[in-house]
């Protein structure tokens, strides 16, 4: 016990040590009074920009007589738009004199006008070019930034064969307008934050109000400001701060790059997290079921997607506990094996050099490697390696006397298995746990795998996601919510909204919308 | 809060790496360490030892490298198994000395056939059975024969069609054209009331020109208080069946008095029932056999279109099935004496009070018992073909 003690003072010293410096939130640094005097303001502005050889600071006369400053960052202002529509009205000799002239000069639809030098740094380095006038107390930041974006395309790792093609992009604005496309409803609400004191990354968050339970929405807003880092480059930085457990292998917000999957959560009560820079956005809270689900169940006929989704459940199962079912079996419990099967078995693992276990980890950390190496190397190169790892895996490891066969089967269909998970970070986080089975499978056998299973069940059902028990509807209970997880319900069905998010307002849409002959006019009819 | 939490956690995984790394894989067996036995038998020597035969399953791949990975070899006829004996006082002891003679470790678990010796049923089954189900590895389901020819015979078959002889007697076993008894059935009868038992018999088929030899089932042998006393043969066997419930498929032939013919049905489905009855100190037994049959050929005179003629068919068959029957039930009680029916069974549910007290004279009761068989024979399916159209006088 001595030595858990000092395991465990080792810890907390560790922890006091962690305890970070508080960094100042994003542009407020800066944050000096704004005068009315363009020089003090032009020198504050000069030092805080000190080195940033992309911001352009233009001085000019308004109608040859107020000394003005127009500041933005080169690449991401429309700076044609600025000459046409900015300076070129306002560089003509007539008088203007008060601000509100000013304003008015400049044919732009989106003028803001702004007190505090820490604004002023804000909408420069979102874009947008500031204009200063000389013995004014106020700026006016131009809504007229642009930089180059991707177009918006159909995401490769969500792919559909009936649905909308098109899919987040990195620009938060267009994603905002994509899913204010979906859901044209003035109940959509889109609230913005900045996050991280030096990328200050624009952070939306969106929910559909009289949907979403208001306190679900405080929470998730106050999570976020919660978080202080220094920058945010993908929504996975925001995920891994603001979820529940999180030394969990299972992700607890689910990300997609989907419009359609975005907002076919918004409608069931779930908050939309995006995150400026990255295509995936983050949806809270979600259910296990959530992610085993794939647009597509709902896409297709009622009955194809029941069949599609139970298909996912039993190779979920397998991708989980196929190669340690396997081991387990034929290190242990050889008489469960058919006879038949079993000296097939036998027979293929006669010359075989390694135990089970061994031989699994061996195929399935090649097959890891496989798979990781296809992943990231560039197409060209990537065919290559498939065929090598085809010949490798395949029969050359038989051939050579490596691998029994029936083991190359095993993992073939557990690597199948696990890419039949919607979600690439379910599918690998079970691809992980996978390797501890297979340990405790080799070690203790069919009990080991039945401890596994337990211990991961217990997590499962443990673990919540934004107070939204984890295995929802299964535990808590409810048979409404089993219309989406046992099967995928006919949508005139699905009249009510998963209880757990749903539960502020519980009505999707009315009953009695099957189609068929109107009852209601028949019945008059006498027919 | 979560501190604690993550204290719990962390002895919880320290406790549990020592579990796993001091324990390690130490009852790991590899299929490769096995010696995987399809077929044991059982027999007694000469100078009174018990004999156990086993046929082990070679795994050891033949010389077939060309045909590199996927296609593995499927040369699983003659040749890929070898049959060990060892003796001892005990089948324990003969187990162990069979181990002395093998590489691998003794492996009952795929055992799926157990062939006794008549030798060792002579001499009684009941120490061999104490083992087979007291150890926990042989299987219950595991189907048991007994062999007139020496047991190793039996097991150096190689027929030319299943993968082994022990596959073979299996599946004939299953066709349930004889009895199909099972480990655990065999131990039921032997350790139940009547104390009496059935076990098909195994037979080998002489080579015979081109023909392989081969063993089939033909027979069964009857055991009583676990020892061999008498044979029955095939049409008796179908007698035994009729009485146990056990007929799933069958085809009589019956030729009624004016059919100048033989009429052959198949057997749709079938029903027995045991009624005991104890009246002033009497004991009988009412056995009631319904049957629903399903003509197949028809080589006689009659015309099914018409009811006399089914009616004329259906009680010649009621015949036929009381004479199959009684001819088993004779044999089994003035020969034999043995209870392989179940009656013991019957009476004991109807009548437990009784039983109990006259359990003692249960042979005696058996023996002189009498016996009503009411067979009552369907045509269910006589068809719309009546008389044969092949016979032109018919027409």
């Amino acid at each position: 016990m001595d030595m858990m003690k000092w395991l465990w003072s080792l810890i907390r010293f560790r922890q006091r040590l962690a305890e970070p410096p508080k960094p100042q939130q994003g542009n407020a640094q800066f944050g000096g009074a704004f005068s009315a005097k363009l020089a003090l303001n032009e020198q504050a502005l000069r030092s805080a920009y000190s080195n940033c050889s992309d911001v352009i600071f233009h001085e000019f006369y308004i109608g040859n007589r107020t000394r003005a400053l127009l500041v933005y960052i080169d690449g991401l202002t429309n700076i044609e738009e600025v000459d046409q529509h900015v300076l070129a009205p306002l560089q003509q000799d007539v008088p203007a004199h008060s601000l509100a002239d000013i304003r008015g000069k400049i044919a732009v639809s989106s003028i803001k006008p702004i007190q505090t030098l820490t604004q002023v740094i804000e909408e420069i380095s979102g874009g947008n070019p500031v204009l200063l006038v000389d013995h004014e107390q106020q700026a006016l930041a131009i809504g007229l930034s642009k930089w180059d974006k991707r177009a918006i395309h159909e995401p490769s790792a969500e792919s559909v064969l009936r649905g909308p093609r098109e899919g987040f992009i990195e620009s938060i604005r267009t994603n905002t307008a994509l899913l204010r496309r979906k859901i044209r409803s003035p109940h959509l609400k889109i609230q913005t934050m900045n996050i991280g004191t030096y990328s200050v990354t624009p952070v939306a968050i969106a929910y559909l109000e009289g949907v979403a339970a208001p306190s679900l929405v405080k929470e998730v807003v106050d999570r976020l400001k919660r978080i202080e880092i220094d920058g945010i480059l993908e929504s996975v930085y925001i995920e891994e701060l603001i979820e529940d457990d999180p030394r969990s292998p299972f992700p607890q917000l689910l990300s997609t790059e989907r419009p359609d999957v975005a907002s076919a959560y918004l409608l069931e009560g779930h908050v939309v997290v995006l995150v400026d820079g990255t295509p995936s956005v983050l949806i809270a809270p979600v259910t296990f079921f959530s992610l085993l689900q794939s647009p597509e169940d709902y896409y297709e006929r009622f009955v194809v997607g029941t069949a599609i989704r139970w298909l996912r459940y039993l190779f979920f199962a397998i991708s989980l506990l196929g190669p340690s079912f396997y081991i387990a079996v034929i290190t242990y419990h050889q008489e469960m094996i058919p006879n038949a099967l079993l000296l097939t078995m036998a027979r293929s693992r006669e010359q075989i050099p390694f135990p089970a276990l061994i031989e699994a980890l061996l195929m399935e950390s090649m097959f890891e490697a496989l798979r990781e190496a296809g992943a990231r190397l560039p197409k060209q190169i990537g065919t290559a390696v498939s065929i090598v790892g085809a010949l490798v895996i395949g029969q050359a490891a038989i051939a050579a006397g490596i691998v029994s066969s029936p083991m190359v089967m095993v993992v073939a269909i557990t690597g199948v298995a696990s890419f039949m998970a919607p979600r690439f970070t379910v599918g690998i986080s079970v691809r992980l746990l996978r390797f501890p089975m297979m340990l405790l499978a080799g070690i203790l056998g069919l009990l080991g795998l039945i401890m596994g299973i337990i211990v991961i069940l217990n997590h499962l059902f443990q673990l919540r996601s934004f107070g939204v028990p984890f295995m929802t509807p299964i535990a808590p209970m409810q048979t409404r919510g089993m219309n989406d997880v046992l099967w995928r319900a006919p949508r005139w069905m699905l009249t009510k909204r998963p209880h757990m998010t749903g539960a502020w307002n519980p009505v999707r849409q009315p009953p009695n919308q099957r189609p068929g002959p109107d009852r209601a006019k028949n019945g008059r009819d006498g027919s | 809060m979560n501190k604690g939490k993550a204290k719990g956690t962390l002895i919880g995984v320290l406790l549990f790496i020592p579990v796993a790394l001091l324990s390690g894989c130490w009852d790991r067996t590899e299929v490769n360490d096995l010696a995987i036995i399809t077929t044991g038998g059982l027999d007694m020597t000469e100078d009174r030892k018990l004999e156990l035969l086993i046929k082990q399953y070679l795994v050891a791949p033949t010389s077939n490298q060309q045909s590199g990975g996927f296609s593995a070899d499927m040369d699983v006829g003659s040749g890929s198994s070898i049959v060990r004996s060892a003796q001892g006082v005990t089948m324990a002891d003969a187990v162990s000395h069979l181990q002395q003679v093998l590489s691998r470790k003794v492996f009952w678990g795929q055992n799926e056939v157990f062939i006794f010796g008549d030798r060792l049923a002579k001499e009684g089954l009941a120490e061999v059975m104490d083992y087979l189900t007291r150890h926990p590895i042989p299987r219950e389901r595991a189907n048991v024969f007994l062999s007139f020819s020496p047991v190793k015979e039996v097991l150096e078959l190689h027929p030319p069609i299943e993968r082994s002889v022990s596959q073979a007697l299996r599946k004939m076993a299953e066709n349930q054209t004889g009895l199909n008894i099972s480990l655990k059935e065999l131990a039921e009868m032997m350790a139940g009331r009547s104390k009496a038992a059935v076990i098909p018999i195994v037979q080998i088929m002489p080579k015979n020109g081109k023909q392989e030899s081969f063993a089939y089932i033909n027979g069964t042998a009857v055991l009583k208080d676990g020892k061999l006393v008498g044979r029955m043969n095939d049409a008796e066997t179908r007698g035994i069946m009729w009485l146990r419930n056990e007929i799933k498929t069958a085809t009589v032939t019956a030729s009624p008095p004016h059919a100048k013919g033989p009429i052959s049905l198949q057997l749709l489905r079938s029903h027995t029932e045991l009624v005991p009855h104890i009246k002033k100190g009497n004991w009988s037994m009412t056995v009631r056999i319904e049957t629903h049959d399903d003509i197949v050929e028809n080589a006689s005179e009659l015309d099914f279109s018409t009811l006399d003629h089914i009616e004329e068919l259906e009680h010649e068959l009621e015949n036929q099935i009381k004479r199959r029957i009684q001819m088993a039930l004779g044999r089994a009680q003035s020969e034999m004496k043995a209870d392989i029916f179940g009656f013991a069974d019957a009476f004991y549910r109807k009548y437990p009070k009784e039983w109990n007290r006259n359990k003692d004279r249960w042979d005696d009761l058996f023996s002189n018992m009498e016996v009503n068989v009411q067979a009552k024979v369907y045509v269910s399916r006589p068809g719309v073909t009546g008389k044969s159209i092949f016979k032109p006088e018919q027409r």
